[in-house]
């Protein structure tokens, strides 16, 4: 079993069944795993913030850290790999988005992430089968592509699936 | 919840602590001055030779794609900048307190280091958007430093998380800082600093880490470099954090008064604190440091 690992603002994909496809420590970070059931091919991207306007340039060099640019980059990479382009028949699922405790939100970048992945979605009229979002905790995600599985940990919480 | 551990058991562990190397100190001492002449900080490092190889192997590395080598302590000096160079000479010096496995907070060795590096990067960022001029270099050594007591406590915590965190989420403790001190009589910002007083740190810095989850406790004239470490802290834990006390402390509102961010402006310092790291971590990495 070998592990492909994807930091902060990377996208990758996997049809190899020995593969778990993993990225550590979602803060307000959300992971969108795409999974196409047809050539049985997994793909992520770690996203860290929802607009790729904020700066053009980081767009350029790292599309996944950025919603609107890394899910399209995502579904491209996974097209090159014989699945659907547009995501037709994709299984979705997201983690991540975590807030820290802030009455006021103004620091809640993990519900904006998580609102600007679901609208990106949606253009592909995908939309997620099962989330874990918000909520104070960090987690770490690993997807089997062999079997699809989606397992979340984090520290002192132990680990689940969704 | 019970530990075998008292307070005078971790007051006695502080104290078992080795002091800081004489260039580690000095350097830190340096950048608490408002003002401060690069060539000290030059002078001190040149008399420190391990220091000095690793700050070239650092300054050289990949990492920071210079076209010509640095073959001068100088001009890696210049090059660094002083902050970075305090950095790297805290974590050589105390890098089996920085590097340790955070068995109690369930963190994997380097965690703690990590999280520094991303609330240093955080905190020098938001110091530039102060209302009344904060000492950037400042700010960056108090994210380094802010966190040390973590590496004192965590021995004494294993095993504890599950439960602190079900309290919490059960709303019984406040945060994770009222955990620690209803479980050992103390928590890591007071166990931080009175390592940092035997250490013999500049006052702002043992404030900053004493203060930096409860920045209005800290007096008047510290409040805006506590508060920019405070806000440091918690975007590092937004950036991402492998520690079981990861985003279980409250965001203080008073940072307005101090400082004016934007959610734009707050986006763009975690882009920063995401990409200074890379390239940090991978300087550091490649320089064959302990702690990266």
């Amino acid at each position: 079993m070998s592990n492909l690992i994807l930091g902060v603002g990377e996208f990758g994909a996997s049809n190899s069944p020995a593969d778990v496809v993993k990225t550590f420590a979602l803060g307000s970070c959300v992971a969108v795993i795409l999974m196409c059931p047809k050539t049985r091919t997994v793909g992520m991207v770690h996203v860290a913030l929802p607009e790729a306007k904020i700066n053009p340039e980081k767009a350029r060099t790292r599309p996944g850290y950025f919603a609107d640019t890394g899910i399209p980059a995502l579904l491209e990479q996974m097209g090159r790999m014989g699945c659907d382009p547009r995501g037709r028949g994709f299984i979705v699922k997201l983690a991540g988005g975590a807030r820290i405790m802030d009455p006021n939100n103004t620091f809640n970048i993990g519900k904006r992430n998580a609102l600007a992945v679901k609208k990106v979605l949606w253009k592909y009229a995908l939309g997620a089968v099962a989330e874990d979002l918000g909520e104070t905790y960090s987690r770490t995600v690993a997807v089997v592509v062999s079997s699809g599985e989606v397992i979340l940990s984090s520290p002192g919480r132990g680990d689940w699936k969704i | 919840m019970e530990t075998c551990a008292t307070r005078e058991t971790i007051l006695q562990a502080i104290r078992d602590i080795p002091l800081l190397s004489p260039s580690a100190a000095q350097l830190l001492q340096l950048s608490a001055q408002d003002d401060y002449d690069i060539q000290e900080v030059i002078d001190i490092v040149k008399c420190d030779a391990a220091l000095t190889a690793r700050l070239l192997k650092i300054v050289n590395s990949v990492a920071y794609g210079l076209v010509h080598q640095v073959t001068s302590v100088d001009r890696a000096v210049s090059y660094l900048g002083e902050r970075v160079v305090a950095g790297i000479a805290l974590a050589d010096s105390a890098s089996a307190l920085f590097d340790k496995e955070l068995q109690g907070y369930e963190g994997p060795a380097g965690e703690l280091w990590a999280h520094d590096l991303r609330t240093a990067i955080a905190a020098r960022e938001i110091a530039r958007y102060a209302k009344s001029p904060l000492s950037a270099d400042l700010a960056f050594t108090a994210g380094i430093l802010h966190a040390v007591g973590k590496a004192i406590l965590s021995d004494f915590l294993k095993q504890t998380a599950p439960e602190l965190l079900g309290s919490l989420d059960g709303h019984e403790i406040h945060d994770y800082l009222d955990g620690e001190r209803r479980l050992l009589g103390i928590d890591h910002t007071e166990a931080g600093y009175l390592l940092a007083q035997a250490w013999e740190l500049p006052e702002a810095l043992q404030l900053a880490i004493r203060w930096h989850h409860q920045p209005a406790q800290a007096p008047a004239a510290f409040q805006p470099l506590v508060y920019a470490v405070h806000l440091g802290c918690l975007l590092a834990m937004m950036a991402g954090s492998q520690s079981a006390d990861a985003l279980q402390y409250h965001l203080d509102k008073g940072y307005s008064d101090y400082f004016d961010l934007s959610p734009e402006q707050i986006a763009l310092t975690l882009l920063e604190v995401n990409e200074a790291f890379s390239t940090l971590q991978h300087a550091l990495h490649e320089s064959g440091d302990p702690i990266s």
